[in-house]
């Protein structure tokens, strides 16, 4: 098999804060390769945003790249060795901050992001920003590069693309803005784009729209996408592969029709159920319980485990890593669930851990949803009132239920 | 057009102020206590009948509103009235002393603007690092020390101590180097006047510098936050440009328009700046038109500062306008 576009290794990005250090990138690993659009997926803060933005090197203080490897095309954008000290320092190959600047920013990885009114500079015309970007970025002289904006503004429907050339961001609505854009980042011709949240801030129609130019565009240009999202309805409709996000950790992996009907972690399934369907009403839907914690002070063991309706307690003390637990379409299916026998931690044998979901059907219950780490006290508990229940264990039958729902 | 519109609508916007102005300054003036005819003849035996033909001669002896409604009739025509202090047309007192005041505010300007932007993008970019930390003391300094104190000690040091500059009055080069007898070329002339600016520029130009280096250190912090600016570091253009265009012209919005609105702080500054300096401007005028009760003076004085700040205002707004395409032309929309 050919090299990925992209291999990202155990990359680990923390913010060193006064409240102490956010682990908001914790030991991902993922791959994307041509012509592949691959989804990143999960609530927001589960460090979708601060991978994506790790990958052009563009963190800032306090947050910082502390460990893994990311390869792009042969070249390491980043990569530590263990130096003659004993310290880690930054590879010999590893590009310099004004290579990554003129070889990789824009030219070969390009960005969309979220709100595209804050995205374009409010006093400079769109096409003034258009322009500056393809000069600097495919070597063009100030007419050629014009010509090229206004041809690129045509080729994602802006009406017009002379006239509005010289008009400014406040002038555009959202999806003409978001077009903009997606414009300046096929302008300048890279082989990846990365496209954080890119719809979120428009609405249904426009989204639909956004989603279907971005997909007539990429078979034209044959462009990668790492699609940043919270949204699996999108996911759906764009990605080839996905990666879920949950609390810095990639906790499932799979090509996109293998994700949403062979789902493996209790989180996808959660975020699927979570999402509004043609096929249920709004009624049926489910929210996932509780909020997630913070990435500051991850809860021990699987960090899905105060939220999660299938937990035991053997969970609580063991940290599983995403393993293949399947093989989809010539692609790996990770999983970082004990619940898989590769992981042999003992999940069968270990009682239910209740949690909020478990209560009656229907009922969502407060509870135990913000539970932080540890939870000594909470586990003992637990175990007393199953044990007056007879130990029934109720969350398996409710999984079941869930899985028929949505196949 | 809709820059030429706007233009208009914000002059006549600025008619009921100006009359504003006037009324208020009008009414103040001549409930004032003291009576000018008294402080006139100050010293002599008053005689009822002369206090009442000076009384005649001036309008005094009619009701306010008709006194008003003339005297804004010679404003109109450029006639602010005849200042009984100095025996002189006020306006033609006004014309001599407003070319010393304009030079000192503008130097002022100048100097609070070209050290207040540098020192703010690098009080910006250096963060709670030592140079902000400098720049914060300095510009605490600057706000909160009055004006002429920072005169005096100017003057303490570099005049009366080390002996490097002059203290007191202004050179003014639309005179030409034949006016001063101790001047002889035009390079001189410009030396002289720089060298006798210097001290009072400073002194009037602190405060404003200080406000404007913290709006601008604020501006351009915000505005390096931007995602556009996030954006453009994604695009690898480089920090410099970054610094320069992207992040800098979003951040001088705001600072034209504390410019603008601080006119009004420049010119009470440079009344005692003048005083201190002992320059013959319209501060000093003006101080001299209360000492001596001159009503007609003060009003006039009054007036012409009060539409230099109006018109600051305008110009502000025109060229925030002009320079920030989101700001949309007033009842157009
Ligand atoms: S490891 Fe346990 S807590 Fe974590 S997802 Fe699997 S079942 Fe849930």
């Amino acid at each position: 098999m050919t090299d990925p576009l992209l291999r990202v290794e155990n990359l680990k990005t923390q913010f060193f804060t006064d409240a102490g250090t956010v682990r908001a990138v914790d030991g991902i690993s993922f791959e994307v390769r041509e012509g592949e659009i691959v989804g990143l997926v999960g609530e927001s803060g589960a460090g979708k945003s601060v991978a994506s933005m790790s990958l052009l090197r563009l963190i800032e203080d306090p947050g910082e790249i502390v460990a893994g490897e990311i390869t792009y095309k042969g070249e390491t954008i980043f990569g530590l060795e263990e130096g003659p000290d004993g310290e880690l320092r930054e590879r010999e190959d590893m590009l310099s901050n004004e290579e990554i600047r003129t070889q990789i920013r824009g030219n070969e990885i390009a960005v969309i992001f979220q709100d595209p009114m804050e995205s374009l500079n409010p006093v400079f015309t769109i096409g003034g920003q258009l322009r500056e970007f393809i000069e600097l970025n495919r070597d063009l002289p100030k007419d050629a590069a014009k010509e090229e904006a206004i041809r690129m503004l045509r080729e994602v429907g802006i009406p017009d693309p002379e006239q509005r050339y010289g008009e400014y961001p406040h002038q555009f609505s959202g999806g003409m803005r978001q077009r903009v854009l997606i414009a300046m980042a096929l302008a300048c011709e890279p082989s990846l784009i990365i496209a954080d949240e890119p719809t979120t801030a428009l609405d249904v129609t426009v989204e639909g729209q956004i989603l279907e130019l971005v997909d007539e565009l990429q078979d034209k240009y044959d462009t990668s996408f790492l699609w940043v999202t919270h949204d699996m309805g999108v996911v759906a409709e764009i990605c080839d592969r996905v990666n879920v996000m949950y609390l810095g950790e990639i906790v499932e992996q799979a090509p996109v029709d293998e994700l949403f009907h062979d789902t493996k972690h209790p989180y996808t399934t959660a975020l699927l159920n979570s999402m509004p369907r043609p096929d249920r009403t709004v009624g049926e839907l489910e929210p996932i319980e509780g909020v997630m914690p913070e990435a500051i002070n991850p809860p021990s063991g699987c960090r899905f485990h105060p939220r999660c309706p299938e937990a035991r307690e053997v969970c609580q003390r063991v940290h599983p890593d995403a393993r293949e637990v399947a093989h989809a379409d010539g692609h790996p299916h990770r999983a970082a669930c004990l619940k898989h026998d590769v992981f042999d931690a003992g999940y069968d044998e270990s009682p239910p851990l209740e949690t909020a979901t478990q209560e009656t059907a229907g009922v969502p219950a407060g509870g135990r949803s913000t539970g932080g780490p540890g939870g000594e006290d909470g586990a003992t508990d637990l175990k007393d009132s199953v044990i007056e229940d007879g130990g029934e264990p109720t969350d398996g039958t409710r999984s079941d239920d869930r899985g028929e729902t949505h196949e | 057009m809709g820059l030429a519109r706007y233009t208009l609508y914000r002059l006549l916007q600025a008619i009921p102020v100006l009359l504003g102005i006037t009324i208020i300054t009008f009414v103040l003036a001549n409930l004032a206590p003291g009576d000018p005819v008294q402080l006139m003849l100050a010293g002599q035996e008053v005689d009822e009948e002369l206090v009442e033909a000076i009384e005649q001669q001036y309008g005094l002896d009619r009701p306010l509103h008709e006194r008003y409604v003339t005297y804004m009739a010679g404003v109109l025509e450029g006639d602010l009235g005849y200042s009984i202090h100095w025996g002189q047309p006020v306006t033609e007192l006004i014309l001599g002393r407003v070319g010393p005041t304009l030079l000192l505010v503008l130097s002022a300007y100048a100097f609070a603007i070209a050290t207040a932007i540098p020192l703010g993008i690098i009080a910006a970019t250096r963060r709670n690092e030592p140079t902000d930390h400098v720049s914060r003391i300095v510009a605490l300094f600057g706000v909160s020390t009055p004006s002429f104190w920072i005169g005096i000690m100017l003057i303490l040091l570099f005049a009366v101590q080390l002996g490097w500059l002059p203290s007191t009055g202004l050179v003014y080069p639309w005179r030409g180097p034949d006016a001063y007898a101790w001047i002889d070329t035009w390079p001189e002339l410009l030396y002289q006047t720089a060298r006798h600016l210097l001290l009072p520029m400073i002194a009037l130009g602190t405060l404003q510098m200080a406000t404007l280096m913290r709006v601008e250190r604020t501006q351009m912090i915000e505005s390096l936050h931007g995602e556009y600016v996030t954006l453009a570091r994604a695009y690898g253009v480089p920090e410099r440009t970054i610094l320069r265009k992207h992040a800098f012209q979003n951040a001088q919005l705001p600072i034209i328009t504390i410019i603008g609105l601080n006119l009004s702080t420049a010119l009470s500054g440079a009344v005692l700046i003048e005083y201190v300096f002992n320059i013959n401007g319209m501060g000093r005028l003006f101080i001299e038109a209360i000492q001596a009760l001159d009503y007609q003076l003060i009003m006039g004085i009054t007036i012409v500062f009060g539409t230099i700040f109006v018109v600051g205002v305008i110009v502000t707004d025109l060229s925030y306008a002009y320079i920030d395409p989101r700001v949309t032309y007033g009842e157009e929309e």
